[in-house]
Order: C-alpha cells, then structure tokens, then sequence
C-alpha cells in the first residue's frame, strides 16, 4: 500500500514548488490582466474591465514598436546563432589540443552573467574610451568617432552581438552532440568517392543535422524572446525606443508606470507568443520524428 | 600545399575563434586592475592595483553584502531545489505514475514562461506580505525558475543508471526508499552535483527578479553593476571589479564541470 503510493510522495515536494512559484503566479496574472488597476493611485485592483487592456495594446504605438524591435532582434540573433554554431561545430569535432582548448573557453561565455555582458559590451563600446569604438577606428578610419550606442541601428547590432556572443557557445555544443550521434559511414564513403568538403556538409551533413537545427532555432526563439538583461545594462532600450523589446517594455508598464493591468495583459499576450512557437515546434518535432522512422 | 593551407588555416580561425570568445572577458579582467586614468586610456601598459576591488567592498558600494545575498541567494535555492527535483526525476524516471505524461508536460512547459509574467503577481504579492526586498522572495522567486529544469536534468542523469542493482537489492528485501539512499543516489552522485552547479550559475547570473524585487537590503551582484552608473558617468574600473567578482566563481565551477557541461546543457535545453 504504502510502496503503491510512493511515487506520487516522491513527486509532491517538487509539485508544491512548481504551483507555488509558477502555477499560481500565471493565474493570478491572468485575472490581474482583465483589470484596471494603477498602483500609484490604487492599493488593491479596481474591478474588472474585460478585454479593455488587450484592446488597448492593439492600438498602443509603444507596444506595437516593442512588438517589431524584438521581431527585428530575434530574426537577427536567431539565424546569426544558428548558422555560426553549426559553422563552429563542424570546425570543433575534429580532435585536437587547439580543437580541444577552443572547446573548453566556449564554456566561459555562457557561464557569465548577461547583465555582465551588456556592461562590458557598452564599455567596449563607449565612443570615448571603449576599446573596440576606438580599435574599430583606428583600423578602419571611416568608423572613427562613430557613436555606436546612440544610433538606433547600431545599438541594436550590438545588442544582436551580446546575444550572440553569449548564446552561440551552448548552440554550438548542441551541434557537437548532434554531429557526434550522426553515423560516419556515408560521410567516409563520399570521402573515398572524392566527394569534395562542402559537398559533403552540404549534401550529407546538413540534412541528417535537420532535427537538431529545428530544435536550437526553436529554443533560441524563446530564449530571445524574453530578452532583457542586456537592455537594462546595455542600451537602456535606447536610444529613443529603438532597443525597447517586449520584455523591457512589460518591465517599464509595471515597474515603472505601475499599470499592473495592463502590464498583466502584456505579459499574457508574450506568454501566448512562446506557447504558440513552442506548440508548433513540437508538432514540427513528432512530424520530423515520424519521417525518421518511416 | 593545398593541404598544408587548409591545416593552417584551420588553426587560425580556431585562434581568431578564441580571442573573440576571451577578449571581451579578459578586457574586463585587465580593466578591473587598472587605476582610472588607464582604464579611460585605452593603455595596454599599466601598473597594476588592487585599489578597486578595496573601493568596491567599502562604503559606500558595499560589494561585501552583495556577495552574501548572491551567496545565500544561490546556495538556498540549491539546496532547496535540488533535493526535491532529485526525488521527483526519480519518480518520473521509475515510474509510470497516472497521468505522468501530462505531469510532466506541466513541468517542462514552465520553462516557456517568460519570468516577467511571473515578477508581476510575486511583486504585489510581496507588497502585500512586506516580504520585498529580502533574500527569501529572491529565493522563493527563483525557485520558479530553477526546480523544472534540475527535473529535467536530473532525471536525464538518472535513466542512464542500469536498473539491475536496485532490483537485486530490493529482491533482497531492501525498501524503496533504502534502494535510493544507497543505490541511487550514489551512483546519481556526479549528475546531481552537476545539476546542483547549473542551478547555482542560474540564479547567481540571475537579474530580473533581483533587479524588481530588492531595493537595497537584498541587492544580488548582477544588480549590483547599476550602481555603478552614477551622476558622474559610469565607473568602468569599479564596474569591472565587481564583474571579476561575480565571474570568477562561475568560471572555476564551469570549468570544473567542464566534462559535463555539454551533456548537462543539451539535457536541460530548454531552459
């Protein structure tokens, strides 16, 4: 009796934590995002206003601009990091102390703190003293006293740059386990017919890599989406609004405005964005399976 | 020759690889050393000092109680999460619990949620119950983060532990919860450790729930680094002792994992 029930013993500790930490904190937004409440002028909520905060959204130039700034950033990072992780790995499985050294600081990338990472980037590139603005310069002269975090575009390639620098190495460790689990058989035989590198990465490689890619760009679509840390320490959102993405500018309507309501609703619609992505890579995923067993 | 180009070239894009990975890192390193006229000279020569690190750790930067929050903090979580997430993979991994797939699809699909939906409700939360600002909302907000993805890891760790000796033992006699005290978890010892890292690195690098829910009491180090912009411009050299600070723990523990790390990562993907 006692040994039928254990398992679900087992499971109770961690479940009190998950409905605690996260179960109760979603429905609690999700009924906070249907009503008006303004911290600043009210202690407790101020009764339901259906979908007015969804509605207002629609219409709002500020979250509409946050909705694309983070298009544009996770479009960019996403594919920058894809392709440069799988150009990585295919460089790093071969074996070798420069091969394997190379492996070990890709750890230290992804081991630091992103807030870290915006700091440092913006000092790299402060115009004045920042070591990259004035190297940048003083080898390409055309890029001398360019004021990189103040112009719109440029501050955002950065903050594509930390994100990059930042995530390629675990994406890149995800190619190395998915190279490693891809048979060397055909890859020898195209070797012994001549087969030329590229033709085989191409021809070969790639398409045996396809459920992995899937998997990472996937993954790192989330990951980018609730982006934040580097805004706050990197670009501040700016200049202007130009690097304000939607979880800057959710963090900016509660903590900053204090509209919980609408912040709440925000929240909500960001949230259905990731389920949506990850519903459709799962089902991409069990296709992707079901052609690998057919 | 053409061999001889492509071995060559090879290895110098594994240098350039390298330098593009480590400059940022030991650019910082350097600048953390430097007195404040080098640091804002772009100069490569310098004479080192030590006189940053002892600014930061006094007044009135106090860097000395952030590193006890950021302690506290991520050995609290850790020792909060791992011990239940251990327990719990166990579960999952040996048994077919009713309902198990869904259960555990609750638990992964936690790991979609952006943690600014989740800082909402726990920031009013902790008005209500004057807990903001203390180190026991930073915990139990991360928590949220950290419990589903040491599930994940850990239960990856345990299904490739063989069956056999824990069936030998319990036909032996011994109970359920003996077969894990002195089977399981000794052979799980090095992927539970190996978790438990993960989930320190996670909540040490952690910003937004410390960044809303402290104000100067629970104040973490990744938060900390926004002090360091003050009226006067931002203060590169400090910010940089500070960022040795918060780097060189993460760094040793990485590397010391260094074995596992990828495994541990592609296990816990989805965070």
């Amino acid at each position: 009796m006692q040994d039928r029930l254990l398992p679900y013993w087992l499971l109770i500790p961690a479940f009190i934590i998950v409905l605690a930490t996260t179960i109760y904190p979603l429905a609690h937004s999700f009924v906070t995002s249907f009503r008006a409440w303004d911290l600043t002028t009210s202690r407790r909520p101020e009764g339901f206003v259906g979908f007015d905060n969804y509605i207002y959204a629609a219409s709002e130039s500020a979250f509409l601009n946050s909705l694309w700034v983070t298009f544009v950033f996770v479009i960019t990072s996403v594919a920058l990091t894809v392709v440069l992780a799988m150009a990585l790995a295919l460089l790093l499985r071969r074996k070798g102390p420069m091969h394997t050294f190379t492996r070990i600081i890709l750890i230290l990338p992804f081991a630091m703190s992103p807030a870290l990472i915006g700091v440092s980037y913006r000092f790299m590139f402060n115009p004045e003293f920042g070591v990259l603005a004035n190297g940048l310069g003083a080898v390409f002269p055309s890029l001398q006293g360019v004021p990189w975090l103040a112009d719109p575009q440029l501050a955002m390639g950065i903050l594509v740059l930390t994100d990059v620098w930042h995530w390629t190495p675990y994406m890149t460790f995800m190619c190395l386990g998915g190279l490693a689990s891809i048979p060397k058989e055909t890859e020898e035989a195209a070797r012994i017919d001549g087969a030329s590198n590229l033709r085989i990465i191409f021809g070969i490689i790639l398409p045996q890599m396809r459920g992995v890619i899937l998997v990472m760009a996937v993954l790192k679509t989330i990951f980018a989406l609730k982006m934040f840390d580097q805004v706050v320490t990197l670009t501040g959102g700016g200049p202007g609004t130009s690097t304000e993405t939607l979880a800057y500018f959710i963090f900016n309507v509660g903590f900053r405005w204090f509209d919980m309501g609408y912040a709440s609703a925000l929240a909500w619609i960001l949230t259905l964005i990731m389920m949506f992505i990850s519903i459709w890579y799962v089902r991409m995923l069990l296709s992707e399976r079901k052609m690998a067993t057919a | 020759m053409k061999r001889q180009l492509a071995y060559v070239g090879e290895r110098a894009l594994l240098v350039l690889i390298s330098i593009v990975v480590l400059f940022p890192i030991a650019w910082m390193f350097l600048t953390a050393f430097k007195q404040p006229r080098d640091a804002y000279s772009l100069s490569l020569w310098f004479e080192p000092t030590l006189q940053n690190f002892i600014t930061v750790f006094s007044h009135p930067w106090n860097l000395g109680s952030m590193v006890l929050n950021s302690v506290i903090v991520s050995t609290v979580t850790v020792a909060i999460a791992v011990p239940c997430a251990t327990l719990a993979a166990y579960s999952f991994s040996r048994f077919r619990v009713r309902a198990r797939k869904f259960l555990f699809f609750l638990i992964l699909s936690t790991q979609f949620i952006p943690a600014v939906v989740i800082v909402l409700p726990f920031f009013l939360m902790f008005r209500q119950l004057d807990l903001l600002d203390t180190r026991i909302a930073l915990i139990i907000v991360n928590l949220a983060i950290v419990t589903p993805f040491v599930i994940w890891m850990i239960k990856g760790f345990i299904d490739a532990i063989p069956q056999d000796s824990e069936e030998a033992a319990m036909i032996d006699g011994a109970s359920r919860l003996r077969v894990i005290k002195d089977i399981v978890l000794p052979m799980a010892a090095p992927g539970i450790m190996t978790s438990s890292i993960f989930c320190f690195i996670l909540t040490w690098n952690e910003f937004l729930f410390a960044l809303i829910l402290s104000r100067r009491e629970a104040v973490t180090l990744p938060v900390g680094l926004v002090n360091f912009r003050t009226e006067r411009g931002d203060l590169w050299e400090l910010m940089s002792a500070a960022g040795v600070m918060i780097t060189v723990p993460i760094f040793i523990m990485a590397l010391f994992i260094q074995k596992h790390f990828t495994r541990g990562m592609t296990a816990g993907a989805v965070k």
